[in-house]
């Protein structure tokens, strides 16, 4: 890559992230800038993948190989896009009625595999001692917590029965499982997005190098002009209107 | 002391009697010929896709360590094998192989290997036919089994899941039963979900305010049972919605979805007799890229000032960047997720959240038909069987262990477990 590529494509990077930052103070016309590029580039980014990933290896190429078998699920993909045509947009329903099934069809047995029998098994596996030794001890008194509160997060999802009595006191103990979970998740993702803001102040600081004509500053200084100057014209028509 | 050494002693003998058992039949070390070994077969490996083959052999004596065994495989040329299938001669049996005791014979005195083909020939074929032989090594002696073909092939019953079926055919029979008890009774009883009730408020508020309601269901396909979800709330949301006369606006993620929930919607209006007020975009595509999806709503929340807004379905990282934008706003903000991991961001920054279970029972909470109803029983009759599970499974578990009951041990772990 030349180095005036280089460069401007630190000065693209610089500015897309303080445009779209900018959203912080409020919406301007950076941020639209930035947010419009955004859903182009995204929407353009997921075209190719289709295009190459999918349509090609999985159509195109076995078309051209002779099997024709792949023009099934092709017929009942296009069949989506009647929708766009009224008068036969009842032949998309095809189409979904067999997206709908197979998801279905996928979705019960995972489920039922995933959600309960993994469950149960992970849960109940580590009661499995043969004998009480000071090293296995603390790990059966974990596994015991685990159990317990699991059955009593349970109990807090329980529906149909009125929560009173023993099972609500055993909800309640769910609760606070719950939100003990919740808040280690809580921590955890916090940092992994401060992670992500470091890398940004990085870019940032990098680019607001000599070797890259002080992109960040001039970027920034241009915005704080614009959003000074922004506040003096669109404060007029309001004092006006106050005076009148 | 006497009786450390007389246990010593009789270890000694156990050992020295099972160095001879040993030695019996193996082949003589001084010897250096080729044997056979008999009894090798080869079949299709059952409850698979069709890309494996099982191969069996008796076990004996002469399994001793330090010997091992070799397996090959042939296409036609040249033999093939790899480092998995070259082991000591005491492993790979048939009590270690990963099925549960309802599929496979674990008593069996025989050594049991399971090749994957595609590992070995990068030009597997299904239906073609293999050769297999199977050479044991014991320093000097050699032994090679005869060959043996086998043709591997999908199997359409998977008999390892077994346990899965009868767990699907009792759940099964518990919905049918709620069904017809539900229609006896006339409704069922349902407990409190705050963030359900919350609804009628939200939109009462955009009612009065005369600001838009913008619900979204997040990025998950047609597939996703939080998807599903979102679409029967959105049904109940776009009925009330239409008898308020107020203003709703979907934005979507997927293609598939926006055109399910064009019908849900157009149904609900259809269903309150206002079809009039119906518009084909309040469902409108926005973009299948998370984080564009995110900016782009972003956008329009902060721009259009909502009275109430609805992130009901799958939300991944967009989560938090929708929620806060929304409270920016003051918009009145109800969510709902099955993904635990987002579940916190939704409750620093929504009024209501909808925690994974209950965004399932969401559908039958709001429309109060006794039909609907009843699978909120069935979903709490899979959770009593999860913790009677758990809670019988770890005491059996614990007692099986504890006294040596190896067979109950077995019997639980894989009855709990997933193939």
């Amino acid at each position: 890559m030349s180095e005036t590529m280089m460069i401007f494509g630190g000065w693209v990077a610089a500015g897309l992230t303080i445009f779209l930052f900018s959203f912080l103070y409020k919406d301007n016309p950076f941020f639209k800038i930035a947010e419009h590029l955004y859903l182009g580039a995204g929407m353009g980014w997921v075209f190719q993948t289709m295009l190459f990933q999918t349509w090609i290896p999985k159509v195109w190429e076995p078309l051209r190989a002779g099997d024709y078998y792949v023009l099934i699920p092709s017929l009942l993909g296009l069949t989506l896009v009647t929708q766009f045509f009224p008068k036969i947009s009842w032949v998309s329903r095809y189409g979904f009625t067999f997206i709908m099934g197979y998801g279905s069809g996928l979705v019960i047995p995972l489920t039922i595999s995933t959600d309960l029998m993994k469950q149960i098994g992970g849960t109940i596996s580590p009661f499995m001692v043969s004998e009480i030794t000071r090293g296995n001890a603390t790990s059966l008194l974990n596994a015991a917590i685990v159990a317990i509160g699991f059955i009593c997060v349970l109990f807090y999802f329980f529906f149909s029965v009125e929560h009173k009595g023993v099972i609500k006191k055993a909800s309640n103990v769910g609760i606070y499982f719950l939100m003990l979970y919740f808040g280690a998740a809580f921590g955890n993702t916090v940092m992994g997005r401060f992670s992500l803001l470091y890398g940004r102040f990085d870019d940032l600081y990098k680019y607001s190098g000599e070797r890259f004509h002080y992109a960040t500053f001039v970027i920034l200084g241009a915005m704080v002009l614009y959003f000074i100057v922004d506040h003096f014209r669109t404060r007029k028509p309001a004092v006006e209107e106050e005076a009148a | 002391m006497l009786k450390t050494r007389l246990n010593f002693a009789i270890i000694a003998v156990l050992f020295a009697a099972q160095a001879a058992l040993a030695a019996t039949p193996a082949p003589k070390a001084d010897a250096a010929q080729k044997q056979e070994l008999s009894g090798f077969a080869a079949k299709d490996m059952p409850y698979d896709k069709g890309e494996a083959v099982l191969l069996t052999w008796p076990s004996g004596p002469a399994d001793v360590p330090g010997a091992s065994y070799q397996v090959l495989a042939s296409s036609g040329g040249a033999w093939q094998t790899a480092a998995e299938l070259q082991f000591p001669a005491d492993t790979k049996l048939a009590a270690d192989f990963e099925l549960p005791f309802w599929a496979w014979d674990r008593r069996a005195q025989a050594h049991a290997v399971q090749v994957e083909l595609p590992g070995l020939f990068p030009d597997f074929k299904l239906g073609d036919e293999y050769k297999f032989k199977v050479k044991y090594v014991n320093g000097k002696v050699t032994a090679e089994s005869p060959e043996a073909q086998a043709a591997p092939r999908p199997n359409l019953f998977n008999l390892a899941r077994l346990n899965n079926l009868v767990l699907l055919v009792l759940i099964t029979v518990v919905f049918f039963w709620t069904v017809s008890h539900a229609k006896r009774k006339g409704g069922l009883f349902i407990r409190r979900i705050a963030g359900l009730d919350a609804i009628d408020e939200a939109i009462g508020r955009a009612t009065e305010m005369g600001r838009p309601i913008f619900y979204s269901t997040g990025i998950g396909g047609m597939s996703g049972v939080p998807t599903i979800a979102s679409t029967a709330i959105l049904s109940e949301v776009a009925k009330k919605v239409a008898s308020y006369d107020t203003q709703l606006k979907v934005p979507h993620y997927d293609p598939i979805v926006m055109t399910v929930c064009k019908e849900v919607v157009k149904q609900a209006y259809t269903e309150m007799e206002r079809q009039d007020s119906y518009r084909d975009d309040t469902n409108f595509f926005v973009s299948q890229d998370q984080f564009s999806y995110a900016a782009a709503v972003d956008g329009m929340i902060h721009r259009e000032k909502p009275a109430a807004c609805f992130f009901i379905g799958y939300f991944m990282a967009e989560s938090l960047l929708l929620a806060e934008v929304g409270a920016t706003t003051g918009a009145i903000q109800i969510a709902g997720t099955d993904q635990e991991s987002q579940l916190p961001f939704f409750f620093t920054s929504c009024d209501y959240t909808l925690i994974g279970e209950e965004l399932y029972a969401a559908g039958a909470y709001l429309s109060k038909e006794p039909m609907i109803q009843s699978t909120l029983k069935v979903q709490d009759f899979g959770k009593a069987f999860v913790m009677v599970s758990v809670a019988g499974g770890s005491l059996l578990l614990m007692a099986g262990t504890w006294f040596k009951w190896e067979p109950l041990v077995t019997a639980i772990r894989q009855i709990f477990k997933a193939y």
